[in-house]
């Protein structure tokens, strides 16, 4: 008996562990949320896209994502950017230029995916559009942050440069500063960090078609363009 | 009628043991029933279980929350979400937590083991508890300097472990050889 006791109890245990660990991942055992919260969650439903359905699966990202143009749009693009990374300042007018190009046959799509140890401004800088988004002025401050990259990313705190933007925006600032160090923007930011991880996204910019991987030097307007048309011709048929 | 046990001085059973391994060299105790094994040792094994059952709880809780895509909440310190969103919570896509569950539920396989006088148990856990420990001060290391925030469930995990290193070092160096 001696013998086989250890082994009784290890799978003991065994058994306990998976039996938590399945209570845990249920779907209904979400922690709660304080009241203040989910409306605050509500109040960027609306203000970052007026009807769109709300979802709770796992890895689905922010939700509502942060989106121009129609849900039902033929082609759909991704981005995973961080607002300090240079590559993704240099994607962002191509992806303007695309995005009238196509009107409501593209929606695009901006996911949070600040690359923390790198960039020391991205996170706040991802906080300051999520904060925005909370006041309905997300792409505005996105355009704001992609446009002055060079600026903000030399300063020792870029937070009062992105305080400035809210002003500039006509957003509440008060607001805007709480919200940045809100849980439901870190949330946010939380969840799109979960969807890159769970899409293997290992960098920025990372843009998905239709939910295909772009490869990066494809990310030329000339190459995107071949690529959105294809996408295009594709849900034609 | 031939018996298949022996009695204590048989020729042949002695000459049997002079030709084998004590059983022990292969991880087996030797006569779990002798009660052979110090008292302190079981004590400290016992403990060193114990004690990774804590970060294995805390490694599971981790894990359901990275798989479920929920926000870790930080009540101690605030910095759960830059930490467990961090390019660092995840090696080749596998998550932190889910490596934390394999260490600890195998300290605690291994601890247990050794408790009961498996003695290869005792130097496998050594092995793992010191691979756990240089993961933990790597860890801390990049909460502490690379993300510049603390996550406190990582904070539990690096205090079970360290106190897991202390316990085997202590039973390895009284008990072992």
């Amino acid at each position: 008996m001696k013998r086989t006791l250890p082994f009784l109890i290890i799978l003991a245990v065994l058994g306990v562990a998976l039996g938590a660990g399945w209570y845990l991942m249920r779907p209904g055992n979400d922690s709660p949320r304080p009241e203040n919260t989910s409306s605050a969650v509500n109040s960027a439903v609306v203000s970052s896209s007026p009807g769109s359905k709300v979802s709770n699966s796992a890895n689905s990202g922010a939700q509502p994502p942060h989106a121009i143009g129609p849900e039902n749009a033929p082609v759909t693009l991704e981005e995973f950017g961080d607002f300090e990374c240079p590559p993704c300042g240099l994607l962002h007018p191509v992806l303007k230029t695309v995005e009238k190009e196509f009107g409501p046959r593209l929606r695009v799509i901006f996911r949070e995916f600040p690359l923390v140890p790198a960039h020391p401004h991205a996170l706040v800088a991802a906080r300051s559009a999520e904060a925005a988004g909370l006041q309905g002025k997300f792409w505005e401050m996105h355009d704001l942050l992609f446009k002055n990259q060079k600026t903000w990313h030399e300063e020792f705190d870029a937070r009062p440069t992105f305080e400035g933007y809210a002003t500039q925006l006509g957003l509440d600032l008060e607001r805007f500063r709480r919200d940045a160090s809100s849980q439901v923007v870190e949330q946010r930011i939380f969840l799109d960090g979960k969807r890159a991880h769970a899409l293997g996204v290992k960098g920025t910019p990372t843009v998905f078609l239709n939910q295909r991987e772009v490869p990066f030097e494809s990310l030329a307007p000339e190459k995107l363009r071949v690529l959105i048309n294809a996408e295009l011709t594709r849900s034609e048929k | 009628m031939c018996e298949w046990t022996t009695r204590s001085g048989d020729v042949s059973a002695m000459s049997l043991q002079a030709r084998t391994h004590s059983s022990s060299d292969y991880g087996v105790p030797d006569n779990p029933e002798a009660g052979a094994q110090p008292r302190k040792e079981v004590r400290l094994y016992g403990a060193a279980a114990l004690v990774s059952l804590a970060g294995l709880a805390d490694s599971i809780y981790l894990t359901a929350e990275h798989i479920s895509g929920r926000s870790v909440k930080c009540t101690i310190v605030s910095g759960c979400s830059e930490v467990l969103s961090s390019h660092y919570a995840t090696v080749r896509g596998i998550p932190l937590a889910v490596i934390g569950v394999a260490a600890y539920f195998s300290a605690f396989s291994l601890a247990t083991l050794a408790a009961f006088d498996y003695k290869l148990a005792g130097t496998l856990l050594t092995i793992v508890v010191g691979v756990m420990f240089l993961t933990t001060l790597w860890l801390l290391y990049l909460q502490a300097f690379v993300i510049g925030h603390f996550c406190q469930f990582c904070l539990l995990s690096a205090i079970v472990t360290t106190i897991l290193t202390v316990l085997v070092a202590i039973v390895r160096k009284a008990f072992s050889g």
